[in-house]
Parts: C-alpha cells; sequence; structure tokens
C-alpha cells in the first residue's frame, strides 16, 4: 500500500466534489474540500501543505495557485502538473473533463497521475448525470428562462447548446449568482437588442 | 498584389478575458468584420489566465487575447511546459491602473497629466514604514504580467521591500474589486475597465497609472502557438486583417466607440456587472488605454517585459535568448497579412 497522499479539492460543484472527496478516500488518500468557502487560497495551501491540488479547470483561483509557484518564497510551492510531455491520453482526458492538478515539488509523476485519473473518472460520470441533476434541482420556471436564455446566446453567439450553458455557467461563476438570475440577466439585454434592431 | 488566400478553417474559437481591451475582437465580430474575411469566430470567455494559457497550448482554443508577456512566457516554458507561442498582432496599449484601498491611499493624490507616480508611491513607503502587523496584500492578475512588473516598478520606485513590506498574489481581473471591497487584499493592478470600477463604488483610488510607468507599452496581444499558425497561415493573415480593420473602425469616429461600448455590454462579454461602462472614458486619465494605436509588434518594444523575464530566468540559472524574443513579437506575420 503506497504511502496516502493529502489532497486539497477546489470545486464549487458541490455533488462532485463529493464525489471525488469519496473516490480518494476509498483510495487512502486524506482529502480536503474546499467549496465555495470565503478562506483565500492562499492561505488553505499554507495551512495543510497539500501534496497535490485538484481544482476545476474553470475554477477563476487557478491564477492564484499558478502564482503561488512564483511568488512563495518559502514552500509550499505548488506547480501545475503536465502530464503532457509523458503521457498525452491523461492529458487529453484532463483537459477534456475539466480537471487542473498542482504538485508539489518532488511528488513522483506516477502517484500524481493516480490520483488524478480517479478525479477525472468523477468529473467525467458528473458531466453526464448534469443535466439529469440540473432538471431535478432547478424549478420548472426557471428551467424555462435557462432555456429561454440558451436558445438566444445560441442565436446570438452562434454556438451549441453545451456552448451557451456553460457561458450561463461562466457568468453566474464569476458573479456569484445563481444560474437563473444570470439567465434573467442574459434575457433581458438580449430581448432588448432584438427590439432594437 | 495577389488576392488574400481562403482561410484554412472557417469556424474558430478566440479566448478572451473579460477587459476593456479584448473590443477588437468583439468589435470584429459583432461588426462583421472576421466574416467579411470569411471567417465564423466563436469567443469564449475565461475564468483565469492559466485556464485561457492550457487551452491555448492544448488546442482546445485556437488563439486568444493575451496578456503581451504571455506568449513569451509559454515559448520560454515559464511555469508550464514550453509551447512556442507567437503574439503576431497588438489589442490594445495602456490601461492598467494601481489601486489602494480607502484606508491605504487616504491623503495620496489623483493621478492627473502632470503627476508623478512616484510621489504616491513614497506615501505608501511612509506608511509602511509606520505600520505595525500583517503587510498589505497586493494583487495582480499573473505572475508573467504588466501588471505584476508595473507593480513591482512602483514599489521599487519608492525603496519599498517586494518580499517583505508587502504580500503579492494573483486574481482574475473581475475578482479585484470585490475582493478589495470584502477586505480580501489591500491593492491592486488590473486592467480596465476593473481600475476605474473601483473608484466608481469608492472602494478605493487610483494612485499610479502604467501608462505613466511605460508609456503606450503593448499590454494585449493576439497569441496563437506557432503551430497553429505554421498549419493555418492564411487563417491567421485573414484573423489579423479583420482585427486591424476593427481597429480602424474603432478609431474612425466617437460614435463607434459608443457603439463598441454597447457591444461590450452584452452577455458573454462584459455584461453589466460593470456598472459605469457608460461613463467609461478610456483613453483619459488615470488609464490612458489606447486600443486604436499601430498594432503591429516587434521585438523592440517588448523591452521592459524582456528585461523582467531575463532578470527572472537568471535568479534560476538561465538567460532570455534573444531569438525567442523576436520569433515571438515578430512583425512579420502583421506585415504578410496586411501588404498582400
Amino acid at each position: 500500500m503506497p504511502q496516502p497522499l493529502k489532497v486539497l479539492l477546489v470545486d464549487d460543484e458541490i455533488v462532485r466534489a463529493a464525489m471525488v472527496e469519496e473516490a480518494l478516500a476509498n483510495e487512502g488518500h486524506e482529502v480536503i474540500c474546499r467549496l465555495q468557502a470565503p478562506t483565500s487560497l492562499n492561505e488553505m495551501v499554507a495551512r495543510h501543505q497539500p501534496d497535490v491540488v485538484i481544482i476545476d479547470m474553470e475554477s477563476p483561483d487557478r491564477d492564484t495557485l499558478d502564482s503561488m509557484s512564483l511568488l512563495n518564497r518559502e514552500n509550499p510551492r505548488p506547480v501545475v502538473f503536465f502530464a503532457d510531455q509523458h503521457d498525452p491520453e491523461t492529458m487529453q482526458a484532463a483537459l477534456k473533463s475539466g480537471v487542473s492538478a498542482y504538485v508539489v515539488d518532488g511528488l513522483v509523476p506516477g502517484r500524481v497521475k493516480a490520483v488524478m485519473e480517479v478525479a477525472i473518472a468523477r468529473f467525467e460520470s458528473f458531466q453526464s448525470m448534469r443535466r439529469e441533476l440540473d432538471q431535478a434541482r432547478t424549478q420548472l420556471a426557471e428551467r424555462k428562462r435557462i432555456e429561454r436564455a440558451k436558445g438566444l446566446l445560441m442565436k446570438h453567439q452562434d454556438c451549441d447548446e453545451p456552448q451557451a450553458y456553460r457561458m450561463l455557467r461562466k457568468l453566474a461563476m464569476d458573479r456569484g449568482q445563481r444560474i437563473g438570475d444570470v439567465a434573467n440577466n442574459v434575457i433581458d439585454i438580449l430581448e432588448q437588442l432584438e427590439k432594437g434592431r | 498584389m495577389s488576392a488574400p488566400r481562403t482561410p484554412e478553417l472557417e469556424r474558430l474559437t478566440l479566448g478572451f478575458i473579460p477587459l476593456l481591451d479584448a473590443a477588437l475582437p468583439i468589435i470584429a465580430r459583432e461588426a462583421g468584420f472576421f466574416t467579411d474575411e470569411g471567417l465564423e469566430v466563436a469567443l469564449s470567455r475565461e475564468n483565469a489566465w492559466s485556464t485561457l494559457r492550457d487551452k491555448v497550448a492544448s488546442g482546445l482554443l485556437d488563439g486568444a487575447h493575451m496578456l503581451s508577456p504571455l506568449p513569451l512566457a509559454m515559448s520560454l516554458g515559464l511555469s508550464r511546459a514550453p509551447c512556442e507561442t507567437l503574439a503576431p498582432f497588438i489589442l490594445g496599449r495602456g490601461g492598467n491602473t494601481i489601486v489602494l484601498s480607502r484606508r491605504w491611499s487616504e491623503g495620496m493624490d489623483d493621478i492627473v497629466e502632470d503627476r508623478d507616480p512616484r510621489d504616491n508611491a513614497r506615501r505608501f513607503a511612509a506608511r509602511l514604514h509606520d505600520h505595525r502587523g500583517r503587510p498589505p496584500r497586493l494583487a495582480m492578475v499573473y505572475p508573467y504580467s504588466c501588471q505584476h512588473y508595473q507593480l513591482r516598478e512602483w514599489l521599487a520606485s519608492a525603496d519599498i521591500n517586494i518580499e517583505h513590506q508587502v504580500v503579492l498574489g494573483a486574481l482574475p481581473p473581475p475578482r479585484m474589486v470585490e475582493a478589495l471591497e470584502n477586505d480580501e487584499i489591500d491593492g491592486f493592478c488590473v486592467g480596465e475597465p476593473w481600475g476605474s470600477l473601483a473608484r466608481y463604488r469608492d472602494v478605493g483610488r487610483v494612485v499610479a497609472s502604467g501608462a505613466q510607468l511605460w508609456p503606450a507599452h503593448p499590454e494585449k496581444v493576439l497569441g496563437v502557438t506557432a503551430s497553429w499558425a505554421l498549419r493555418y497561415p492564411a487563417t491567421l493573415a485573414a484573423l489579423i486583417r479583420a482585427l486591424h480593420k476593427a481597429g480602424q473602425w474603432l478609431g474612425a469616429s466617437p460614435d463607434h466607440a459608443r457603439r463598441a461600448l454597447g457591444w461590450l455590454e452584452l452577455p458573454p462579454y462584459l455584461d453589466r456587472s460593470i456598472e459605469h461602462l457608460e461613463s467609461l472614458a478610456p483613453d483619459a486619465p488615470p488609464a490612458w488605454q489606447c486600443l486604436v494605436g499601430d498594432p503591429r509588434p516587434t521585438a523592440e518594444i517588448m523591452s521592459h517585459v524582456a528585461e523582467h523575464l531575463d532578470q527572472h530566468m537568471r535568479e534560476s540559472g538561465r538567460v532570455l535568448d534573444m531569438r525567442t524574443l523576436s520569433t515571438c513579437y515578430s512583425p512579420a506575420h502583421f506585415d504578410a497579412a496586411t501588404h498582400q
């Protein structure tokens, strides 16, 4: 049995984070979760000294992690993990599922890869679950507004449905708002624009 | 004169970070300059510079609105595996401001034409000298950015010890004002419209301007990987021409500038979370932002960035390779695209 690793998980998708946490804990790793906690990421990394940080690729916190490797004079200095030199397959899978990993200097790549593969698998199954989850959680009216906003975005941005949904999610993340509120805002602006044309 | 070749790619996706200097790709899309060149371009709003960087390097994005030092840092393999990247077009100059919280900026001057930004730096130094307790936290946007280097130069101009008297960190631009409001940071250096938003919401004061420290310095560029440029040369040329036309259109009349602000307000570009967008005058102090200047890159105009990167590399026993620098900021692609 290899030594367990300390993994810091940064993900604001609560359900997905729980899935990844459970899977990593089953492998014997110690997992610390950071959801939308108000604590700064710098402080969390300094306090917990994780071996690996697993983070949603779309998280705005990535730049904070990236800068730590350059700006921190002392440990810990997490460095973004790229399997692409030796292992393009894992890297592609990570990109597709939206997993980024940071490692503290000196950790064996093989051990990071094992942690990443667990995270990738959970991110992937969450992706396929998301649609059903969203439908179950979202009120009908809100869902209609999201559909309307998606439709307007698809038309205006000439994109497909998943892309339109990602835009809405990104806006919601950026602004710390619910996706339904962002949808209202999008409908408001784009409908006004259509009237003006 | 030969007719421009048909682009190899019809549809492509460019990444951007919500900032005023993402204007040219947004204009090129909304006003139809991309379409005129036979391109269908989708613009993808990204949440972090590191994510944008990784997506360009891995081919998930065809290209992106990039911090001007980023293509060089990517080519040199700083903070990720080396990926040769080019900066064939300048999307904007200036626009960065250094903002301090109301508490830290008390008694400092507003930035106008004839103010020396070092005066405020000296006041900050004096305050730091008397300060006990936790050092103030200052944010910039990314380690390899003009914001980081300008902030360092401003602090150094008053002999402030960056290692001990302040704590530096990175945050994405849309998070800055909120972080200052919530007392998570005490100041920042960021591009527009986020610096003026802090002033508009009265949570901080602009105490120095990037344009004063580095006049007319390229702030954002179009970034594409060298392998992408090699594979799709006619697409790159069409992209450059469309962006060039967008810049010329923007500079042609104040009415165009107003229409451009209207487009920037649309989701998913900058959207309405930026409530002061309509009242913005980007080219005025303290931002002195220029979106319609000469878009042609050269290695020479990147000398400030080259110096900082060289210094950084020397700390780990490397030196900046001049050939990488001149390949990265070569005007050849711009010249080829605009002179055929």
